[in-house]
């Protein structure tokens, strides 16, 4: 059954002059999806979620929200979404309250008993004037701004920069929520904990390139399995056995990744009179390093 | 919304959803639109107020003391005599009819033309280019609405505080005794004059990356539409020059002339134009403009930043050198028509004497009007420094001081760094102004000596050491207002000398406007007390400040 998906890159090219901010972009997301958008610092992620409001002209190819491309449409695309800016900046004479209902009314519309309860859920105090919020605080604005026009699909650049891990929990309960409603939600973020919590899959760019895109359990397959083992009879030969990198040997200790199967390492281990084995999977830093390695050293492994 | 047959695309009633909220509010687009249409007129609300009322009421105020003030023969004769002489026409447009109560209003719109479209072109910049280098945009344009419709919600919120001031001075100047027709006529034309500046603001802000690159651009085109007022009103020149200009067009709304249709129709072109151009333009890359990309900004800074005192100068002179131009070219002009205008006024004795009440002193010899040459450089110099307020207070209000004030750098440094700055920068304009008005006097054969172009020059320093030194005080107690307040005595100050006169204000009002303290140099020798005074204002104005900046909070915008 082929439903159209609720967004869609499709060879979404942005150039700045001289950068190519984004580099023929394809990705789906469908409907009800969590996806995350994960890469190093200027991969991409604002620029690819601005093109697919609309907000920048894509250079070639086109991004669509339901089949709609917001920059040809923008009335029909923004009726399906809400947005969270990167850096948010509210109207300093405006107070919360106005500014929620501001962003609600053009938005779309909202829903007002979902409101007043984020409101209370994220403790946001609403009867303050712009210019006097906090960072957190300016956060909260355009988060519940956002949930609470239950728009079908939310788009969200680093909704989480700044607020603390209380609300952090409470913004993840949400995302839940919206979730269980059926909303579709792309979203870029730098914490990765966030993103293994609330995601079902992960798009991560570098340098404008998709360079990866699948579940956390598919990216995880990928990659090596971290060994580490203590021994007490003669250091391992392991270095010249298929998929195995990242060695360092220690006094009787021995660290290394492996990538595929592990039946050859086993049997090169016993020989070396194995005391304490341990086999895991790397952990999402881990997993994640390589990425953005390679983004400041592009030449390298 | 029209239907698709993919999934969810309407909101509450997605999947999971047992039933809609009962509260739900639904926007159409054309609600959305409204709404930010009434956003952007809440935006507009202050200023519009202050400048509508501020205009209307000086305006009327002639009105009303017209009949009082002008009535004896010989003023009435020598008000006559003033039609024609291109000096007064370059300064405040064509004269009709001055001994006419319509006339002498009239007349005086030549320079509230001027505060009006400046009024226009900052609100327009404002609402948009402002306000998406505040990021506030962003959050809109991600509304249910076109770039298009965000820019027509914007001008329509504009077009909005436009059609109340032509009420206002339509429904103010008939009450007051002015014939009806000219009346509307003249309110009608102002606010379609401010209307085009306003829209010429938001086409601005859809070509420049920046609000004051936006503001630049207009201000260009303001000058060069007010040089053209000039050179219709040289005596060379054929009539048909002032229709070159739109200030020229508000020239003819005198009854005698029965132009206004004519006035109407060519602001109404004027207007369709611009505003077809913004709504084309509108749609395009949030933060970046037609003219040049956001990717060409950086090269602003060609040179590494040696400390806080560079990015002082640096800051100071990016505004120098529009202001230099701007100075070069009023100075050159009436430098180059000093002979044409002393020769005309000359044969009119009583001209003369007019205009020595007027304070234009010895306005038949080219130091005569020199000086007045140097009553408009003051003002601009005074412009310029409110300016430079402007621009330290922006420094704290985006909280930029923040990078510079965490390093080993005092506050009382750092303030006083931008106020010498500022200072050193005014004499510089002032020594521009000196050097082109000599230059050019020469060139038409009526040569002032070198010393007493420095002399006038430096007559008007003063007034800028002083807007400097009120606009720091206020900047140290109250930083928001600082940018408004400054500005608004400066064009208060030049007001009551322009037109405090007519409006009978007592002389004690009167005496407190710097412009009209000032000596007319060199047709006069300087004056000195109010010189000390103004030094004395500027000198304490910048102590308060500055020790009331090193002890209050940073404010943001
Ligand atoms: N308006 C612009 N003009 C010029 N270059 C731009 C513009 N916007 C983005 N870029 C460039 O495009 C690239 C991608 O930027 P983008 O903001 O999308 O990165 P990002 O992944 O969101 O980074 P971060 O994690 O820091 O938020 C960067 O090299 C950036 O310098
Ligand atoms: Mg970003």
């Amino acid at each position: 059954m082929a439903t159209t998906p609720v967004i869609r890159f499709d060879d979404t090219t942005k150039r700045f002059g001289d950068v190519t901010a984004l580099d023929a972009l394809r990705l789906d997301v469908r409907q009800g999806e969590i996806v995350g958008l994960l890469g190093p610092n200027g991969a991409g992620k604002t620029t690819a979620l601005r093109t697919l409001l609309g907000l920048v002209k894509p250079t070639s190819g086109s991004a669509q929200i339901l089949g709609v491309d917001a920059w040809r449409d923008p009335v029909r695309a923004h009726g399906h979404l809400a947005y969270i800016p990167g850096d948010v900046s509210v109207w300093p004479e405006l107070t919360g309250e106005r500014i929620l209902d501001l962003l609600g009314a053009t938005w779309g519309g909202y829903d007002q008993a979902y409101r007043v309860d984020l409101v209370e859920r994220f403790n946001f105090d609403p009867s303050k004037k712009g210019r006097s919020y906090s960072k957190g605080n300016r956060q909260k604005i355009s988060i519940i701004a956002a949930l609470m026009t239950r728009a079908p699909v939310l788009v969200m650049d680093e909704p989480t920069s700044g607020l603390d891990p209380l609300m952090e929990a409470t913004f993840q309960d949400a995302l839940r929520e919206a979730k269980a409603r059926g909303q579709t939600i792309l979203m870029s973020s730098h914490i990765l904990s966030e993103v293994e919590a609330v995601c079902d899959r992960v798009a991560v760019l570098r340098q404008g390139r998709l360079v990866e895109n699948g579940t956390l359990e598919d990216l995880r397959h990928l990659q090596a399995t971290v060994v580490e083992a203590t021994y007490t009879g003669t250091p391992p030969r392991v270095d010249a056995l298929p998929g195995i990198e990242d060695v360092t040997v220690g006094a009787g200790v021995i660290r290394l990744q492996v990538r595929g199967s592990t039946d050859p390492l086993i049997k090169a281990l016993a020989a070396a009179e194995v005391h304490t084995l341990q086999v895991r999977e790397p952990s999402l830093e881990e997993l994640f390093h390589a990425y953005y390695d390679e983004a400041t050293e592009p030449a390298g492994t | 919304m029209t239907s698709t047959t993919t999934p969810p695309t309407t909101r509450p009633g997605s999947p999971g959803e047992a039933a809609f909220p009962t509260d739900y509010t639904a926007r159409t687009p054309t609600q959305v639109w409204f709404r930010l249409y009434r956003h952007h007129l809440r935006l507009l609300r202050n200023a519009a107020i202050a400048w509508i009322c501020g205009l209307t009421l000086v305006s009327v105020g002639v009105v009303t003391t017209y009949e009082d003030r002008y009535t004896t023969p010989e003023e009435l004769a020598l008000f006559a005599e003033m039609e024609g002489i291109p000096a007064f026409e370059a300064m405040l447009g064509r004269f009709v009819q001055l001994t006419t109560v319509e006339g002498a209003t009239l007349s005086r719109w030549g320079m509230f033309s001027i505060l009006a479209a400046v009024w226009g072109m900052l609100a327009g910049a404002r609402l948009l280019r402002r306000a998406e280098e505040r990021g506030h945009l962003e959050l809109l344009r991600a509304g249910v609405v076109s770039p298009r419709g965000l820019t027509a919600s914007a001008m329509a919120a504009l077009a909005t505080t436009h059609a109340l001031f032509a009420v206002a001075v339509g429904t103010s100047h008939t009450a007051a005794g002015m014939d009806p027709a000219t009346s509307w006529a003249l309110g009608g034309s102002m606010a379609l004059l401010t209307a085009s500046f306003a829209t010429a603001g938001v086409l601005a802000s859809h070509l420049a990356t920046s609000y004051r690159r936006a503001v630049g651009l207009v201000g260009g085109l303001l000058g060069v539409l007010l040089g053209l007022r000039l050179l219709a009103a040289a005596s060379v020149t054929p009539e048909w020059v002032w229709w070159t200009t739109p200030f020229g067009w508000v020239g003819y709304l005198h009854p005698a002339d029965a132009a206004w249709p004519a006035v109407f129709g060519a602001l109404s072109a004027l207007l369709v134009v611009l505003v077809g151009m913004a709504v084309a333009l509108a749609r395009r890359d949030l933060d970046a403009g037609w003219i040049g990309g956001a990717a060409d900004e950086p090269s602003f800074a060609p040179r590494p930043l040696a400390g806080h005192r560079s990015l002082a100068v640096r800051l100071t002179g990016a505004g120098l050198r529009t202001w230099a131009a701007i100075i070069g070219l009023v100075t050159l002009a009436f430098g180059l028509l000093a002979r044409d205008f002393s020769e005309a006024v000359a044969d009119l004795p009583t001209m003369v004497e007019l205009g020595d009440q007027l304070g234009w002193v010895g306005i038949d010899t080219a130091e005569g009007i020199v000086a007045f040459t140097f009553s408009i450089v003051a003002l601009l110099l005074a412009v310029f420094a409110a300016g430079q307020v402007a621009s330290i207070r922006e420094e704290e209000a985006t909280w930029r001081i923040e990078h510079l004030l965490v390093r080993p750098l005092g506050r009382v440094r750092w303030l006083v760094t931008r106020v010498l700055v500022a200072a050193v920068g005014a004499v510089l304009l002032a020594a521009v102004a000196a050097a082109i008005v000599w230059g050019s006097t020469a060139i038409v054969g009526t040569p002032i000596t070198i010393g007493d172009a420095l002399a006038a020059g430096a007559n008007t320093v003063p007034v800028a050491w002083a807007a400097l030194g009120v606009g720091i005080a206020v900047f140290g107690f109250a930083p928001r207002l600082a940018t408004p307040i400054t500005y608004g005595l400066v064009v208060t100050a030049y007001l009551v000398d322009f037109v405090g006169g007519v409006l009978e204000l007592p002389d004690a009002v009167l005496d407190l406007s710097p412009f009209r303290q000032l000596a007319a140099v060199p047709a006069q020798s300087p004056d000195v007390l109010p010189l000390l005074t103004m030094l004395a204002v500027g000198a304490i104005g910048v102590a308060i400040g500055v020790a009331r900046f090193r002890h209050r909070d940073l404010q943001e915008a």
